[in-house]
Parts: structure tokens; sequence; C-alpha cells
């Protein structure tokens, strides 16, 4: 039974991503872009959820990571050093302030930690506009090149979704293998009790430390896929409203579900398409659902699904919830 | 021969309070040693003293000879020192098999090997057989929060011996759990005891447990020992009845 669940997961997997390999095809360059935003907010909202989601340490501050990605990548490219050094680059600069970030979640835990997250958040917002000799302050950053891959050029909106795509797809086996791997389990267990956790060997500062830097390293990821797909940045989309949204993301997919990220992105960048109409009601509209959302499953949607799934099993297979 | 646990003078106090006041004792290798004492008496203070949970104010703690001063509670696990709590302590959303292999995994290889190696970090095995060793198998693949209060004791204390330690500290590993799974729970820490020659030092409420298990008892009141000795003299000793029932 366990097994063939696998076997369909599998095949459902494999269905969407050639469905994602198609898609541009039967999309209009407006199209392609949004899938190509949501690629990208689904790697940075896979990071938050290794923070947040499965090690349990709030942070308001991911859509920052972004930030110093996409303006590290922006600075680099248009200086003429090639996209592979902007990525390395971002990654490391992500690791090291996303474990510095880290620290002070080693002395304060849930809102007074989404405090620190939110004041780093607005310092490094301050940063991307004022630093004009670096970031370019409000008139930001334009001309960002596309990159090319051994010789072929990334540049039309179809070649740099691709791109887009197979970053997701290596970022997603590397959670995947992360969230298996015994250090997954040591996430789990600083969120569900550290004291516990401490007290069975596992070295919950180090494990603390690493989940903030690992979840900022997906948000740097982010921020430099970013930056080549809309060539041109400046401080305002990597505001606290970004921070926020990605939060919304996680909490609406399922927080510490695997597939719930790319479900929350897909709302969190979709929906607003399909709201359009609705004008200035869209936030309203937006933030009516999150509420009845919450109100009624926390644990989001794909927890949502899974209760429905486990009802209908229930229904076929009454011995399925007899008591044992 | 070299004492596993030894604590010499040790005073805990918070602010005017000496929870722990001035208590000396030590265990031998294989011995299980109970301490027993009303409450607020000071017996959780002084295990979480030993165990780097809280940094004791005087006096000091030695395991197997060597001190153990500013040893946080990880690096002392990974010595081989091991616990239970007195509250419930597994990890709720994760089922009985990975609560088993947490405890044991950062005993095994580095950090690196422990990213990149197998997800069960070799440790299949030995989970499967400390939950058939403490009759966890129908629930191997259960959520460990869905388990009964008595499954959940049992679960604690599996965990605990996972990684295979020498010295063991139960605090109240019996408190609310029902008259056949305590006998099983009493039977288990025998067989351990007595297969692994670990030692155990055992915090209870529960005199005919406590009575059952150790032969050597330590009684603990206002912070201070008040006696020592085996179950039966410690039954008859008229400062123990004191200190229970009053004058």
């Amino acid at each position: 039974m366990k097994t063939r669940a696998g076997v369909i997961g599998r095949l459902v997997i494999l269905a969407l991503f050639a469905f994602l390999v198609v898609a541009p095809y039967g999309l209009k360059p407006y199209g392609i872009y949004i899938l190509s935003l949501w690629a990208v907010m689904t790697i940075a909202a896979m990071g938050l959820n290794i923070t947040l989601g499965y090690a349990g340490q709030v942070s308001l501050a991911q859509g920052s990571f972004v930030g110093i990605g996409a303006y590290t990548t922006a600075i680099l490219t248009t200086h003429g050093y090639p996209f592979g050094l902007a990525i390395a680059v971002s990654i490391l600069l992500c690791f090291a302030v996303g474990w510095l970030l880290g620290y002070p979640a080693l002395r304060v835990q849930h809102h007074y930690l989404a405090f620190v997250t939110l004041a780093f958040s607005t310092l490094c917002f301050l940063v991307f506009r004022n630093e004009e000799w670096l970031t370019g302050g409000i008139y930001g950053i334009s001309g960002i090149p596309r990159p090319s891959f051994f010789g072929v050029p990334a540049s039309s909106p179809r070649a740099y979704y691709y791109v887009c795509l197979a970053g997701l797809a290596l970022v997603s086996l590397a959670s995947w293998g992360l969230i298996r791997s015994p250090w997954g389990r040591a996430f789990r267990a600083l969120r569900e009790n550290a004291m516990r956790a401490l007290s069975l060997g596992v070295d919950t500062r180090l494990y603390t430390l690493m989940a903030f830097a690992i979840g900022s390293t997906l948000g740097g990821v982010a921020g430099t896929l970013y930056a080549p797909l809309v060539q041109y940045i400046d401080p305002s989309p990597f505001a606290l409203s970004l921070s926020l949204n990605l939060l919304l993301m996680v909490v609406v997919g399922g927080s510490s579900s695997f597939f719930g990220p790319y479900l929350g992105a897909l709302i969190a960048v979709l929906l607003p398409e399909w709201l359009r109409f609705t004008e200035g009601l869209y936030l309203i509209v937006y933030g009516a659902l999150v509420v009845v959302l919450m109100v009624f499953c926390p644990s989001g949607l794909l927890g949502l699904a899974g209760r429905l799934l486990h009802r209908t099993s229930a229904a076929a297979d009454p011995a399925a919830e007899a008591p044992r | 021969m070299t004492p596993v646990l030894e604590v010499a003078n040790l005073r805990k106090s918070f602010g005017g309070i000496a929870a722990v006041d001035g208590v000396s004792f030590a265990v031998n290798s294989g011995e299980i040693l109970g301490v027993i004492g009303p409450n607020g008496s000071g017996k959780s203070t002084l295990f979480n003293c030993i165990l780097g949970q809280l940094q004791p104010s005087a006096g000091e703690v030695r395991v197997s000879g060597q001190s153990i001063a500013g040893f946080r509670p990880c690096d002392l696990n990974r010595l081989g020192v091991s616990r239970t709590f007195q509250l419930l302590q597994v990890l709720p959303e994760l089922s009985v098999r990975e609560n088993l292999i947490l405890a044991g995994q950062e005993h095994r290889g580095s950090m690196l090997s422990r990213l990149f190696g197998p997800p069960d970090a070799g440790l299949g095995e030995a989970a499967a057989q400390m939950i058939d060793f403490f009759r966890l198998s129908h629930l191997a693949e259960e959520k460990a929060g869905l388990l009964s209060y008595g499954q959940q004791k049992l679960l604690d204390a599996a965990m605990a011996f996972m990684a295979g330690p020498h010295l063991v500290l139960l605090d109240e590993p019996a408190s609310g759990v029902n008259p056949s799974m305590l006998a099983l729970l009493r039977e288990r820490l025998r067989a351990i005891n007595q297969e692994q020659g670990a030692t155990f030092v055992v915090i209870e409420h529960n005199m005919e447990f406590v009575m059952a298990l150790c032969r050597r008892i330590l009684v603990l009141v206002e912070g201070r020992l008040i006696a020592e000795g085996p179950p039966e003299a410690i039954r008859r000793d008229p400062r123990v009845i004191e200190a229970y029932l009053g004058n």
C-alpha cells in the first residue's frame, strides 16, 4: 500500500515536471515570465521552509536575502563578471550573513526573533536604497545581462525560463536530500523540543545557525536567478512585503511539508494575476482568503489536502480508522 | 575503581534559596541508585546540575574521574551520559522510529557524514531492536505524540538508551504509568543494567518501584542528603518518615 502510494507520487511528480518543461510552448512571453517568477519564488520559499517550517526559527528577513542575491548578481554581471561567479559569491555571502543572523536565535525565540529579523530586513532595505555608490539607490541597476551556458545564450524568455526551472530542479533535489538526512531530523527536533534534542547529543547551537545559513542561501540563489529575469532591479521589491509574502507562501502551502512552497508560491504569484480585475480590492481578497485558510486549516493547503485524502481513504476502508 | 559519577559538595542557589545545598555522593559502575525526597527537595535541580542544564553555584561533578564543569548537555551526552525528563519529552511530530534514530544519530560519524550519509544514519537495525525491546513494534511508524502516556514514557526511556550510554539519569520514569506498563519498564531497566552494565540514577516518588529496583537509596530533603542506605533501612529510618509525614 505504502509503496504503491510512493509509485503514484513519483509518477505525479514526473508528470508535473514534464508539464513544466513543455508549458512555455503554449504560453505568451508574459505567461512564461510568470512561470519563471514562480520557479524563483519557490526556491526562496523552500529556503524559508527549511528555516521556519522544519527548524522552527521564525524569520521575517527571507526577502532581504533574495535582495542580497539579486544585487550581488546585478553588480557583478553588469561589471562584466560571469554569471557563475555571481552565483558562487551570492551563495557564500548569503550563507555567511544568514549564519550571523542565526546568532540572535540562540538567545531569543518566536515573536522576539521575528522582531530581530524584522529589524535586519529594514536594515537591508536601507542599504539597498541609500548606498548609491554600490546599489544605484532608488534608480537601481538596469541592463542586467542574462547568462549564456557553453556559448548558448539564455536571453529569450523561454530559454531563461529553462534556466530557472533547472535551478528549481537542482534546489529541490538538494533540499529533498537535506530534509531526509539526519540533519533534517535534527532540524525538526529543534522545532519540536530543543531541550530534549540537546540532551540527546544534538548540537542545537550549530544546527540553529545552519538552519538560518542554509535557508538564507536558498534566498540568495533565488535572488541570483531573479535579477537576470527582470533585468532591472531597484530596492522596492525587496522591502519587508517580500519577506511577508514568502512567509505567506510557506504557511499557505503548508509549513514543514516538502511540497508546500511550490503550491504557496503558485498561489502568491498567480492570484494577483487572476484577481487583477478586482483592481484595488486584490489585497483585501487575498488577505481574507488567508484568514479563512488559517482559521480552518492551520497546516496549510497541503494539510487540508492530506486531511481530505485521509477522510476518503477512511471512508473507503472503515478498518483504517478503527481504534488500535 | 573510579566511580562512574562523583558529586562533591554540590550547591545550587536561586536567589536566596539553596535548592541543592552541599550534596556529595558517588555512584559505582553497574549500580542502580535511587534518589527520593518530597516535592521541592531539589532532586530535579540536582539532575540538571549534573547534566549541564544548570550551572552549579559551587562544588564539582566528575564523570569517570573527569570534571565536567562547562560541558553542554550535548557534549555530556556524547560522553555516554544520558537522561529522561520528569515531564514527557518525546518529539511528538516524529515517528517512534525517528525519535529513536535521532537519539542515536549524533553519536555516529561527523556533521558531514550525517549530511551525505544514509538517512537513517545506519541506525535502522538498532532502532528496530530497541522498538522490539520496549514492545513498541506495532507503533513504530506512529507519530510519538499519538501514543498513550505510558507508551510515551517507554519511548522516552528507550531514547535514553539508544546510544548505549554507560550512565543514565532517569527523572521519575514511573510517574503516571499504569501497573502493567510499570512492570515492563522495571523489567527492561533491570535487563539493560545486567546485560550492558549501564549505571542508573533514578529519581522516583513511587516507593514500591524504587525500592524494588534499587539496592541503595539517597534521601534528599530541602536540598540536603539526610539518609543513605539499602531500601529496608530507608523504609524504617525515622528521619525519612518524619520528612515524608511530618511530626
